[in-house]
């Protein structure tokens, strides 16, 4: 279809009415003029008002789908039986732990493979066959291995967190351009000075997406983690909640899940701003 | 190793020639393996010497060796044949006495320019604070008073140049190395970052080994100009320029033309 020069191109649509083609445009630049803690906050409420149309219309089952009245009123009994609170606690604690324990081992493995010829041949394939492995699946390994306990929790979520951390700190250390490294041999660095001034921070962009990864997997793999025998926490409450037939609570959990990644990740994109400055 | 007294402030009292900085290439061959896995030959075996405080330009096309040639001076390539050596000790591996300063400056971009300088002076075992002075002092030397605390992103590519270069020198080299320096400014920026160096370099003493594929760039600058050719790289001719400093591309004489006439048809001719 071609317009004639100078004329304002129109859609005619099937009713033979004319539809104006700039409407959902000019709708997205004014969101787009609003900060974005008030375009979020707008998108929220639009879905919660959408989410709320449908349960009312009543073409869907409330107990299978409930409304945001009926959630909202679950997260306030489970804050009244004090299950949210210990839920959140637990969670996070596990979540904190598996994550400082991937992302330690995965910076300091990261580092040493990248840097050591041995390790960086044998790595690839290495990661080529234990990246598909779910996180899902290692449950009953850690629970042969460290029972019912805490322990298996975090072995699961170091474990996810570990391997995104150490690839991308991997690729990171390895991928340190040539002259950074003559500059500073030349400049007179010992090798502690070059790892430490010039290898590290050269690497640490990477090192930060690998942690970002790494926070974002530590949380889906929580809710595996808990599948082991636990008797707190957001994923042990989905369970729970799904055996007593309460998806009002199930949809509490899953929220739950949902603000804190979000949290979580707005959180480390603020801190890293600051950490790397010169990506920015 | 002999620690040289820090740059004297301008004006200079008449230097004391020049005694250290010779560096002496004798017989080098250099090799590398191709992708195809057979054996590439970047340089055959080539002799060179550069006096103390001289200023010396390899000129040729790509792949006629000659960063292949700087690279193995500072240390950075193995050689395969031949030795090179400043002042009689044997080149083994990178050493701050003999300087580079890269075409892509090679800063790093997590340090500030004063830092960046700092990261040079380390070695000296000075403190925080004289670090940081001996820093600035270096910054205003390539004309950067006040720009201390700027980043790498933050300078334009002629700036970056002379904090690379103010780093080099912070590490006291007898021998300077330039990799095509000014490869990537444009022709303004260049003409005053080559008065730059010239001052610098007349107030440091430093021997200078500079590659360009620039024939004019070689001929403003050096004292004497090697000409380089491809397959496998090599030194084709060699000749001195005598005229005095400063000189100007906008304003040569007949010797410069001269010198320039003879050095584009070696290059046109080489093969």
């Amino acid at each position: 279809m071609s317009a004639p020069p100078g004329e304002t191109l129109v859609v005619r649509e099937a009713g033979g009415r004319v539809a104006h083609p700039a409407l959902p445009a000019l709708a997205g630049a004014a969101l787009a003029r609003l900060g974005p803690g008030l375009r979020a906050a707008l998108a929220i409420l639009g879905f919660i008002l959408l989410w709320t149309l449908v349960t009312a219309s009543g073409l869907v089952n409330r107990e299978l789908f409930p409304s945001p009245g009926m959630v909202w009123s679950a997260a306030v009994e489970l804050w009244d039986e004090g299950a949210l609170g210990s839920d959140l606690t637990a969670s996070l604690g596990r979540a904190a732990t598996g994550f400082v324990l991937g992302s330690v081992s995965g910076i300091l493995v990261g580092l040493l493979t990248a840097r050591t010829r041995v390790f960086s041949v044998a790595l690839t394939p290495l990661l080529t066959l234990l990246r598909p492995i779910p996180a899902i699946a290692l449950v009953p390994l850690a629970i042969v291995w460290f029972g019912v306990g805490e322990g298996s929790k975090y072995f699961v979520i170091g474990y996810t967190v570990f391997l995104a951390v150490w690839l991308n700190t991997h690729h990171g250390a390895a991928g340190i351009a040539g002259t950074y490294i003559r500059a500073s041999r030349s400049l007179g660095a010992s090798t502690r000075r070059e790892f430490f001034e010039v290898v590290l921070p050269a690497a640490a962009p990477h090192i930060v997406a690998g942690l970002r990864m790494g926070a974002a997997l530590a949380f889906l793999s929580l809710v595996a983690a808990e599948l082991s025998g636990a008797s707190s926490g957001i994923g042990y409450r989905i369970q729970e909640a799904r055996q007593f037939f309460r998806t009002d609570r199930l949809f509490v959990g899953l929220i739950e899940l949902g603000l804190l990644g979000a949290l979580l990740d707005v959180a480390f994109v603020a801190v890293s701003r600051r950490v790397i400055h010169w990506e920015h | 190793m002999a620690i040289s007294p820090a740059p004297c402030p301008s004006p200079c009292p008449v230097p004391a020639p020049v005694t250290t900085g010779r560096v002496r290439v004798d017989g080098v061959a250099i090799r590398y393996r191709g992708t195809g896995g057979h054996w590439v030959e970047a340089l055959a075996p080539t002799d060179l010497v550069l006096e103390p405080g001289s200023f010396t330009a390899l000129v040729g096309p790509s792949g006629c060796g000659k960063s292949t040639l700087l690279n193995a001076v500072a240390g950075f390539v193995p050689v395969q044949a031949g030795r090179i050596d400043v002042d009689g000790k044997s080149v083994a591996g990178p050493d701050p006495e003999v300087g580079v300063v890269f075409q892509q400056y090679a800063l790093f971009p997590w340090l500030t320019a004063a830092q960046n300088i700092g990261f040079a002076l380390k070695r000296f075992g000075l403190s925080a604070a004289e670090r940081r002075s001996q820093a600035l002092a270096g910054l205003a030397e390539v004309g950067l008073e006040g720009r201390g605390n700027m980043y790498p992103g933050q300078l334009s590519g002629g700036m970056k140049q002379r904090v690379a270069l103010a780093r080099t020198l912070a590490s006291r080299p007898k021998v300077l190395l330039m990799d095509e320096p000014f490869g990537a400014l444009d022709a303004q920026t260049r003409a005053s970052m080559h008065e730059l160096l010239l001052g610098v370099w007349e107030a440091h003493r430093t021997t200078v080994l500079f590659v360009t594929h620039d024939v004019d760039e070689a001929l403003v600058l050096s004292d004497r100009v090697h000409v380089m050719s491809a397959g496998p790289g090599r030194i084709v001719e060699t000749l001195d320029v005598a005229s005095p400093r400063p000189r100007r591309v906008d304003d040569v004489d007949a010797t410069y033309l001269a010198n320039r006439n003879r050095i584009m048809r070696r290059l046109r001719h080489a093969h």
